[in-house]
């Protein structure tokens, strides 16, 4: 790498991070809906 | 900036992305997105040659443009979502979750479209930001479906708030074009499209081409796993809220009825 692959790993750490990050959200969120039973539960009365 | 991109200076510079995203259920889909993130960060790191222009910097070309075309991709699927859901012979909730997810993955890609912009522009350009047609349309264009984003969160019934959201993509979905053409309608630091100038000619060769080529396919399946994954998401909450509505109705009318009783 030059003078400017400082660059170049910011821009790729910023990519890999942001998308570990909303991948990771998306995760926790998936997870939790199934635990509180979404899709599975029939409404009552 | 030059338009072509080439280790030798016969074609000139441009960015992608390292994989390793973890993913919330391993499948298929998920582990063919986790491998073709991981090439195309090896190849965008490693094994395409530095521009003859740009040196090294020329690298986050490779998850610049990608990120820019799944910016298009995802408002275009919005767009596409919204007329289905408007049209009455197609009409599903399905198509307004779609476009909701879609929108939602689009704005992640552009707010990283416009932040690996400015990491390039600086050694390139000099400047972290200028307010270039291209730029500034962009950003436009992030704030239009941030607004959107917004408006799907107000309270109110499916219907009504996929009738607004659909109408609001629509309106929203008028600037990509602008972003798109902004760089040939108007004089502009940024450089023409690589690939999809006006002239059709591709100015950039070689391992270069084949770079750029696997990151936009990689991040291509990346933006069909997180869609999916969104809208999926999108659909267990909107059913977990039609049946707590459900079971709130059922309890009011429990306790109405033994006060009847009573």
């Amino acid at each position: 790498m030059d003078d400017n692959g400082g660059y170049v790993i910011a821009g790729f750490a910023l990519t890999g991070g942001v998308l570990a990050a909303y991948v990771a959200w998306l995760g926790v969120r998936l997870r939790r809906a199934r635990r509180s039973g979404a899709g599975t539960e029939q409404p009552r009365g | 900036m030059t338009s072509t991109y080439s280790p030798d200076g016969s074609a000139h510079s441009g960015g992608a992305r390292p994989g390793a995203a973890r993913v919330p259920r391993w499948s298929v889909l998920g582990a063919a997105t986790v491998l073709a993130l991981g090439v195309q960060a090896v190849l965008a790191l490693w094994v395409a040659p530095a521009d003859a222009n740009q040196g090294d910097a020329q690298r986050l070309m490779y998850i610049h443009v990608p990120a820019a075309w799944l910016a298009y991709l995802a408002f275009t699927v919005t767009a596409v979502a919204s007329v289905l859901w408007l049209w009455p012979r197609t009409r599903s909730v399905k198509w307004d979750l779609v476009a909701g997810a879609s929108a939602e993955v689009g704005v992640v890609f552009t707010a990283l479209t416009l932040a690996l912009g400015s990491l390039w522009g600086r050694p390139v350009w000099g400047t972290w930001w200028e307010w270039d047609a291209r730029l500034t349309t962009t950003a436009v264009l992030l704030f239009l479906y941030l607004g959107y984003l917004a408006l799907r969160r107000t309270g109110d019934s499916p219907d009504e708030r996929g009738r607004r959201c659909a109408i609001a993509a629509l309106i929203a979905f008028a600037d990509v074009p602008v972003v798109h053409f902004s760089v040939t309608w108007w004089e502009t630091l940024h450089q023409e499209a690589t690939v999809f100038n006006p002239k059709l000619e591709t100015n950039i060769t070689g391992t270069m081409a084949w770079t750029l080529l696997w990151s936009v396919v990689a991040f291509t399946i990346l933006y069909v796993y997180l869609v999916r994954s969104r809208t999926q998401l999108a659909e267990m909450q909107e059913g977990l809220e039609e049946r707590e509505l459900a079971n709130a109705i059922a309890e009011r009318i429990e306790t109405g009825e033994s006060a009847v009783t009573v």
